[in-house]
């Protein structure tokens, strides 16, 4: 049996289910005094403008992407055969990765903020870059785990480890542009384009194929079954490669930039069912006749609920992109029902579905609690369910009763509906939805803390449940 | 076919080509999406209209704002810097309004009843008629009003204001603005600039943007207890240079630095997160920010250029944005809505920025909110840019000269152009 060192890992890990825990906490608290009760804690720092980029970086950078580079830092070495490339330029990397990023983070509320969404990290805090710091972290690991595998011992590449080199470009790539390549372009409309461009790529060539290379390890691995098809892998992998880079201007849809363009990221948009659909077929079919394993293991059911997540998610992506469609749900609470369906639905899923079995491994030790984990599954999708369906149900009726502006004939007629149905009043109906994914957070929240309860508990705790004396963690 | 299947097997167990093959496919999307619609698109660099690149980059620049003058900022400064061979300047008369000059300078006053407006970059200026050694302005204020007295049939004795127009020494001057500080005087048809050649590039557009009757403004410096004060008087003293202007006593931005700063202003406070910037290709957009009237031409890529950072927007829990500066163009409704937008607007669920005033320190400012401070002047002339700027003044589309015609547009009267 091969000893991989594990330290890496668990240096991203860590930090990482920490900072979730964290970051739900300031979701839940913009949930209420931005919209139940808004502007209840009022002032310069505490309004939700200063306060979503903390909640945003927090689970997608401190939590989401922290936990898939811990979690490939554990796969890659095992499918290559050989010991991750350099330890030491691992540990470099975390300490560059969380000196960038958390001074960057804590400095949002006092208004250091590029301005462009979910590039908001700041050039300069003071004397201190968080963006050249987290570049810094970021471009050791992808040489780290590129030397990997192109010094690994079995020639055939399993289907992780293309969708995790496509990644280490991918990720590069977009990283640059987002956060360095905007000020070189014209101002004005290149900028925003070039924006959505990133946007959409951080959700389509970043965590997702960091979150498919991980489930494509942990579902056979956890399961004990061979992955249905290598074949269908391979459709998967390289239909992605060709269609996600072209959808980013489905996030203006209806807005100033020329029709082609947008045509062109509905009909790109509208393919994504190809590959998402490759994927969730393979790890649907690895499961079948087995599915007593979904009862059995925490970790097979966070996995798979996370597949059909991931599979609404790409079905909803692809008609929200059509145009009447968009027409309706853009700019409503449908929007972020459905980004917190991707990053918390299905990766964040996919993530925890991954850290269970790994911690076992890591810890040398079997986890601390199996009733506790079930219980963070159960109260994580009860929390999941309400916070989505209020959000898809409460976006998608404000923005019928926008559309209703649009019914008439006559600019008069047009103008009367708008008379009978002031914006305000179109914000006033949204409140109990607002109100309903406020309590859906709370769950959330609460399901994190036992989460995390119980990784600490595996990590410090001796292997028997008996046992009442903590020992060191097993390096 | 077989030699398919062989290029598949390499390709399974060859890192190399995976990484060059999943970079070629993404860089083809860079090319279609990022750098084929800059070269195609001309919308996407270049401005609106010519009103919009001279309010940018000429008019901006050369009105000065400040609220230090009085004891609650409720009597905004807007000055006017005016310089030689550069800002136009017009001397128009009116019924009621009427210029003397000493010969020399005739030409450039455009008198009652005529339509053509006469400009010119010279500086020069108006001021009370004063008595020197070269031409008697007093004297020939008083004839002009005797006569216009005498001739006014109607036996009304009107009250003339007669100025006289002057050449003041030096290159630059600082001249009371008499706009709203957002929308500035323009002229595109009937209009001559008197100058011997061509002095800027920009006085050979099709309209330029010029000053009218420019006064020279004057301050009074006095003591308010211990404290030195100021406020304008045309009885005072001038303003000595740009330096003093923007010192820390009196305290002038531009709008070209506040415009700036606004949207420094907007990006920190993370506005976007709320509101959009977008007015959509969409009925419910067009009427939403229209007024009673006239529907809002949607947005176009033109009116983002001279944004460092665009905010048109992925959600929309506020109101949209992108025609503000119409919508709500009043300074007080702006003063009394970030001060407590619930208060504004009920059932807003806006935060408040008080941290954009000041509070009074005396606790006794005539004004019902904080004094504001330069981040809502600042954020103020940023939002007014926001609808105004599309066309000018005299294309406005809220005036109903909307160039794209939205209204027929979505009567469904005509069918828009890219469709």
């Amino acid at each position: 049996m091969k000893q991989y060192n594990d330290l890496p890992s668990k240096l991203m890990l860590y930090p990482a289910i920490l900072f979730m825990v964290i970051g739900m906490l300031v979701g839940v608290y913009i949930a209420f005094n931005a919209f139940v009760i808004p502007d209840y804690f009022s002032g310069e720092y505490m309004h939700f403008g200063r306060v979503r980029p903390m909640h945003v970086h927090h689970v997608a950078l401190l939590w989401l992407l922290s936990a898939n580079i811990g979690l490939l830092y554990f796969v890659v070495p095992r499918l290559c055969g050989v010991p991750l490339w350099s330890s030491k330029m691992a540990y470099f990397s975390a300490g560059f990765w969380w000196a960038g990023l958390v001074p960057g983070v804590y400095a949002f509320p006092f208004g250091y903020t590029s301005g462009w969404e979910y590039a908001e990290l700041a050039m300069w805090v003071g004397i201190w870059s968080p963006k050249l710091l987290f570049t810094v972290g970021w471009v050791l690991f992808v040489v780290n785990i590129f030397a990997t595998i192109f010094s690994r011992k079995y020639q055939q590449m399993y289907v992780s480890l293309w969708y995790t080199m496509g990644t280490m470009i991918w990720t590069t790539f977009t990283v640059l542009l987002g956060f360095y390549g905007l000020d070189f372009l014209p101002g004005g409309i290149s900028r925003v384009n070039a924006g959505f461009f990133y946007v959409h790529n951080l959700v389509g060539l970043v965590f997702t194929p960091m979150g498919v290379a991980t489930s494509y390890y942990f579902i056979p691995k956890v399961s004990r079954l061979p992955l249905y098809s290598h074949r269908l892998s391979m459709v998967g992998f390289w239909s992605i490669a060709f269609v996600y880079p072209w959808v980013g201007a489905h996030h203006i849809i209806h807005g100033p930039v020329p029709q082609w363009l947008q045509t062109i990221s509905i009909i790109f948009s509208v393919w994504l069912i190809i590959p998402v659909w490759a994927v969730v077929t393979n790890f649907f079919a690895t499961l079948k006749g087995h599915w007593n394993k979904y009862s059995e293991s925490v970790s097979i059911r966070f996995l798979m609920m996370g597949n059909v997540f991931y599979l609404l998610t790409t079905l909803q992506g692809s008609m929200q992109a059509l145009r009447n469609v968009n027409e309706i749900t853009s700019k409503t609470d449908w929007i972020p029902g459905h980004a917190h369906m991707a990053l918390l639905g299905t990766f964040t899923y996919f993530a925890i579905g991954g850290i269970y079995h790994v911690i076992q491994v890591i810890t040398g030790k079997p986890l601390w609690s199996k009733s506790l984990a079930s219980w963070h599954f159960t109260l994580t999708l009860i929390g999941s369910m309400l916070f989505f369906m209020s959000l898809f149900v409460g976006g998608y009726l404000q923005g019928l009763q926008w559309a209703s502006w649009a019914s008439g004939a006559s600019y008069l007629e047009f103008q009367r509906a708008l008379a009978t149905l002031p914006y305000l009043d179109t914000v006033a109906d949204v409140w109990v939805w607002w109100l309903i994914r406020g309590i859906g957070g709370v769950f959330l929240l609460f399901a994190a803390l036992l989460f995390a309860i119980n990784v600490f508990n595996t990590i410090v705790l001796k292997a028997s449940d008996e046992s009442n004396t903590p020992e060191p963690t097993a390096a | 076919m077989s030699n398919d299947n062989k290029f598949l097997y390499k390709l399974d167990k060859s890192a190399v080509l995976t990484a060059i093959g999943a970079f070629l496919l993404f860089f083809c999307a860079v090319v279609a999406t990022l750098i084929a619609p800059q070269l195609v698109e001309s919308s996407w660099v270049n401005p609106t209209s010519p009103y919009q690149q001279q309010m940018y980059e000429v008019a901006d620049a050369h009105l000065y704002v400040s609220n230090q003058g009085t004891d609650d900022a409720k009597d905004l400064q807007l000055v006017y810097h005016l310089k030689q061979g550069f800002t136009l300047h017009a001397f128009t008369e009116n019924e009621l309004v009427r210029i003397v000059a000493p010969p020399d300078l005739e030409r450039y006053i455009t008198r009652f009843g005529e339509s053509n407006l006469k400009l010119t970059s010279d500086l020069l200026l108006l001021r009370r008629p004063e008595k020197s050694d070269t031409f008697d302005a007093v004297a020939s204020a008083e004839n002009l009003k005797r006569g216009l007295q005498q001739s006014s049939g109607s036996g009304l004795k009107l009250d003339y204001q007669i100025y006289e127009l002057y050449r003041p020494p030096g290159n630059e001057v600082f001249s009371v603005a008499r706009t709203d500080g957002v929308i500035e005087d323009w002229v595109d048809e009937e209009y001559t600039i008197l100058d011997p050649e061509v002095r800027q590039s920009w006085h050979a557009d099709p309209g330029v943007v010029y000053v009218s009757n420019p006064v020279e403004y004057r301050v009074r410096n006095f003591m308010f207890g211990t404290d030195e004060a100021w406020e304008a008087d045309s009885d005072g003293v001038p303003i000595a240079s740009l330096e003093e202007l923007q010192g820390p006593k009196y305290g002038f931005l531009s709008r070209k630095e506040l415009v700036e700063l606004g949207e420094d202003v907007y990006r920190e406070e993370g506005c976007v997160y709320c509101h959009t910037d977008q007015t959509r290709t969409l009925i419910q957009d067009v009427v939403l920010n229209g007024s009673d009237s006239e529907p809002a031409p949607p947005s176009t890529a033109s009116e983002y250029v001279y944004n460092r950072v665009s905010f048109p927007g992925t959600r929309r829990i506020g109101p949209d944005l992108s025609r503000v500066g119409v919508k709500r163009p009043s300074r007080d409704w702006h003063k009394a809505h970030f001060w407590s937008p619930k208060t504004e607007s009920p059932g807003s669920i806006m935060p408040r920025f008080q941290h954009f005033f000041d509070d009074d320190p005396r606790g006794t400012s005539r004004s019902p909110v904080g004094v504001p401070n330069y981040r809502f002047e600042a954020i103020y002339q940023y939002l007014m840019t926001k609808g105004t700027r599309i066309t000018a003044p005299t294309r406005a589309w809220w005036l109903g000269k909307d160039p794209v015609d939205t209204k027929a547009v979505i009567e469904g009267r005509v069918v828009p152009d890219g469709v």
